[in-house]
């Protein structure tokens, strides 16, 4: 039993938010949480293993895991290094898992609120991904 | 085709939660549905996308047309109607 994820009648693309601070991973997820409703699967992989700031592949592949529900998933991640962490995380999950996961290259906090919520209508990973990247042009009327 | 003329009164406009309950409501029917700023006069965007839907820039007292067409198209519209009535879940400012 898995109390902490939500189950639906048609699974979703899940998202993974890799940053090197798990407080702001955390953030992002609760934001897109917010956004696109308790039914998407948003797990935030933030920092070192011992809490600093940093990155853990085998964190981002447990997280990759865990948003995994079978359609998918979309790893969002912060600085460059955090990217290389999530690139080693594909090698450490499931051959099938790494096939359907995408490593998206936009902003983080937009990119996943984005992300959430095509995912929590049923977009499949490409739809999701694309709509990450695409995140990096949202209008925010500064003026 | 089922169209519907909307004034938005909530004060995020199409933004944010507003935007995103907005989609996640129009994404619930099969149907294409699309939505124009006609204060701003800008082109239709698709109603299922977050980000063509808040590219639109709907502030508070902008007029809204939502299209929608398909089989479920007149429960598309009667939704999104309701949900513009109630402030697509944000309070409605007075």
């Amino acid at each position: 039993m898995e109390a902490c994820v939500p189950e639906t009648a048609e699974p979703l693309v899940g998202i993974v938010v890799a940053s090197h601070s798990a407080k702001i991973a955390e953030g992002v997820v609760e934001l897109a949480g917010q956004m696109a409703g308790s039914e998407v699967r948003l797990i935030a992989a933030g920092g070192a293993i011992d809490g600093s700031l940093g990155t853990d592949a085998g964190r981002i592949a447990e997280a990759i895991g865990q948003a995994d529900a079978g359609v998918g998933v979309v790893v969002l991640a912060d600085l460059g290094s955090a990217v290389m962490a999530a690139k080693l995380a594909l090698d450490m999950v499931p051959p099938e898992t790494a096939a359907r996961t995408r490593l998206s290259g936009g902003p983080l906090v937009e990119g996943a609120v984005v992300a959430a919520v095509q995912a929590s209508i049923g977009d499949d990973v490409a739809a999701v991904v694309a709509a990450a990247e695409e995140a990096a042009t949202m209008p925010k009327d500064v003026g | 085709m089922q169209v519907a003329e909307l004034e938005v009164h909530n004060k995020s406009g199409l933004h944010a939660r507003p935007a995103a309950t907005f989609v996640k409501t129009a994404a619930g029917f099969r149907s294409s549905v699309s939505v124009e700023n006609l204060t701003r006069g800008a082109a239709a965007a698709n109603a299922k996308s977050l980000l063509a839907v808040l590219g639109c820039g709907v502030e508070m007292g902008h007029r809204i047309r939502v299209s929608a067409e398909g089989e479920d198209e007149e429960a598309a519209i009667a939704a999104l109607r309701t949900l513009a009535e109630g402030g697509f879940g944000e309070a409605v400012a007075g």
